[in-house]
Formats: C-alpha cells, structure tokens, sequence
C-alpha cells in the first residue's frame, strides 16, 4: 500500500494522474480507516486530502452557500453561516453518527463513499444542491441528483474530486420541512431509511413539495413521481393508493441485515403521511 | 513509513512507523500509553477515545499521517502530580467504573466537552457521551458524575 500527502490542488492532481490501479482519496478516513485496518484494502493507493485547507470551511458566496467537501461535520454543525441560513439543513445533520465520528468525518466523504444510506444526501437532493467538480484542468458544476449512476457508481472522473457543495441560499425559504432517520437507536445510527422533505402551502394546496429518500435504492434519490401527483392536491385530494403506486415505482426496498423490505417500505408510507399531516 | 511529529499530552513525539498504523496503534504500541483502549475498532464504541487538536475524536479511525502536528490528549494526562483530575474523583465517587473499559473513552469524551463548555446542561452531557458506550450500562453513575464535575467547578 502507498501513501501519498499531495502538498496542494495542483500537486493532488499530478500525484492522482500518475497513479496506475486502484487509488482511494482520503478525507476524515471515517470508513477507509476501518477497510484499511481490516484488510479490505491493503495494496492500493491512498492519497491523502484532509491537510488541503482549501477545501475546507462553510462560506457565502453570491446567493449559494459554500461547503468544501473537506468541512466536517462538526464545522458544519457549528457553523454560524448555516444556522442563519440553512437552519434546517444543519439541525437535521445533529443526529450524524457520533460526535466523536462529526469531529472527523466530511461531507465529500459521506457523498463520495457512495453509501444508500448517506445521511447528507437526501436533504442535499430536497435543497437542489450542486457539487462542484475539481480536475486538473477543468472545474464543472453537476445538481446532486445526477451524481450517482448507481451502487456506489458516480459521474465523477479518474481523476476528479469533489471539491465544494453549493445549496441555494433560500433553499429552505418558505418551506415548511421534515427530516427524520429511522435507526434501531438514537445515536451512531446507519439509517433503516432516511427521508427529507420541503413543502410549500397556499390556499390548502400543496403547491410545490420535494422528497429525496435513503436506504431505499441503490442511493439516496428524490421521489419526483411522488412529488408531481401530490402538487396542487389538497391533502383531502390525495388518494393513497395512487400514492403508493407511484412510490413503488421509484424506490427498491431490500432485505439487508439492518431491516426488511417490507418494514422499510411501510414506514416510508407512513413517514410520507406523517408529513402531509394525513 | 512516515516520520511522524506530533504532541502528546503537553511532550513532544517524534517517531517513524509504519504508514498503515492507527493513531491507537501509535499510542498504545509504540509509546506505551495502554490507558486508551480498543473496543469495537470501527468508531462504534468510543473506548479509543483521546481528545486532538480539542475535539474528541475515535483514535481507531485516525491513520498515522492525519496525526502530524496534532495536538493529542489521553487519559494518561488527567492525573498531575499523583492528584487525580476532578473529573475522575467524580467518576470514583459515584463508582462510574464497573469494568472499567470504557472509563477512559467517557472521561476523554467528557473531558472534550468540559475543556468547551464547563458548565452543561444534562442534555449536552448526555450528547457529549452518545459515541461512547458502556458494556455493563452503567451509564447513570457516568451521567451523575460528569454532572458533579460540573458541580465542582461551579464552587471552585
């Protein structure tokens, strides 16, 4: 196994280009840490990210606010910026692992490990989150719900990091929001499933709602189909049934060794109900 | 292998090992600082907890190169002088110890909040200590005893 510490951006990119086989970039380590001591990784390469202090810190910058994928989330928690801005965003983020696992883990890692059970990534897809893209040569913008291609399968390059999380300043404005995580205990919980959740009100309509689940498909996505039959319903509008059906068409339940399908696809309808106030 | 510069409890630490070793690994094996344990070994548990650069942190995710130049605390640091800290006194009063293996990650954990914030609620107390776990469950002592500490620092 090799170890390398890039001194800068530019360095890490150089580094990462001549690496051949399999290489793994290292934020807080939070999970590669555990795969390395376990044997699960053992010759390939680690290339060393969290001393970049660049891509570190929580900042505004015209209407977006800026996380680098190396903020952890413990800066994020305690943010002054986000409490002001995205308060919603960061009080669900409380309940992340440990306060031992916040003070080391990052949010480039938890989108980037590519877990179904992210925790950050539903309420990144329900506040229209962009990631920002760093190459070499190139920088690129992509919204968070076309990152992931599949299990643990994203569109990021060979040789391209995460370098910042961009959320609309106003993401959560005039939203009323809903968070929960469903675990067999209250901390150091991986999710069962996970859902997030904005909507907005008018005249007893609902008249724009965004729902992203986790650990319910291959990664954690919106429920865009659900969202388009549920706007500018009443909630005595809604027929569950039709609800139901159009949830299972876009979410994949399974039976691991932290819940079951079934379960998982039960609380997923009520939790859902349980934010329509039906 | 690296050669690794860091600070451990007040000294300073220049040491080369291997790249693959956890901060754990470095304190117990090649420094003899046993008093930090290993539990579960996957950050479940918190019994490796030290406290770095001032946050409590699980020793057992943290590789050897994310240690340079970082400031480490352990368990070995509450006790000056034969005197035990007050926080352990409390620990001792309330008989928080049962078996005693995940004492050290409670006072480390404990110690990281008290170092922020000397006067907590039970509430931030009792978030403070979520990554630690107790085997025997004895986490009511634990609770009172941190909560004595704060008690203690109050009529200083």
């Amino acid at each position: 196994m090799k170890f390398y510490k890039p001194k800068s951006l530019l360095e890490l990119f150089e580094t990462s280009e001549k690496i051949e086989g399999k290489k793994y970039f290292l934020a807080g380590g939070t999970d590669i840490n555990v795969q390395i001591k376990n044997g699960i990784i053992k010759d390939e390469s680690i290339i060393f990210l969290n001393h970049l202090t660049e891509l570190k810190g929580v900042l505004q910058s015209d209407n977006h606010i800026i996380i680098g994928a190396l903020a952890s989330f413990r800066g994020i928690i305690e943010s002054k910026l986000l409490k002001n801005k995205l308060p919603f965003f960061q009080n669900s983020l409380q309940e992340f692992a440990s306060p031992l696992i916040q003070t080391t883990a990052t949010i480039g890692g938890n989108i980037a490990n590519g877990s179904p059970t992210a925790d950050v990534v539903p309420l990144l897809l329900v506040l229209n989150a962009k990631l920002k893209l760093f190459s070499k040569s190139k920088l690129r913008e992509v919204p968070i719900s076309e990152f992931y291609l599949g299990y643990k399968k994203f569109i990021l390059k060979r040789n391209e990091i995460i370098g910042a999380v961009l959320i609309p300043e106003n993401a959560e404005t005039g939203y009323e929001t809903f968070y929960k995580k469903i675990g067999s205990r209250k901390a150091l919980t991986i999710a069962k499933l996970a859902i997030a959740g904005l909507k907005r009100i008018s005249n007893n309509k609902i008249e724009d709602i965004k729902l992203a689940v986790g650990s319910l498909n291959e990664y954690p996505r919106r429920l865009y189909k659900v969202e388009e039959y549920l706007k500018n319903k009443t909630v005595d509008e809604i027929d569950f049934f039709e609800l139901e059906s159009q949830l299972k068409k876009e979410i994949t339940p399974i039976t691991d060794l932290r819940s079951d399908k079934e379960y998982r696809y039960q609380v997923c309808v009520n939790l859902i109900r349980t934010f329509l106030n039906h | 292998m690296i050669n690794l510069k860091f600070n451990v409890n007040g000294k300073d630490v220049e040491i080369t090992v291997d790249d693959s070793l956890r901060l754990l690994d470095i304190l117990r094996d090649e420094l003899g600082l046993t008093g930090t344990k290993e539990g579960c070994g996957i950050g479940e548990c918190g019994a490796c907890t030290v406290i770095m650069n001032g946050e409590a942190v699980n020793s057992c995710m943290i590789l050897a190169e994310q240690v340079q130049n970082a400031k480490v605390e352990t368990v070995e640091n509450l006790e000056k002088n034969e005197v035990l800290s007050k926080l352990q006194d409390a620990f001792l009063d309330n008989g928080a110890i049962q078996c005693g293996f995940c004492t050290t990650g409670m006072l480390m954990s404990s110690k990281a909040l008290l170092d922020k914030n000397p006067t907590p609620s039970e509430e931030e107390i009792k978030t403070a200590l979520e990554g630690n776990l107790c085997r025997c469950t004895g986490y009511v002592p634990i609770l009172n005893s941190v909560k004595d500490a704060v008690k203690k620092y109050l009529h200083k």
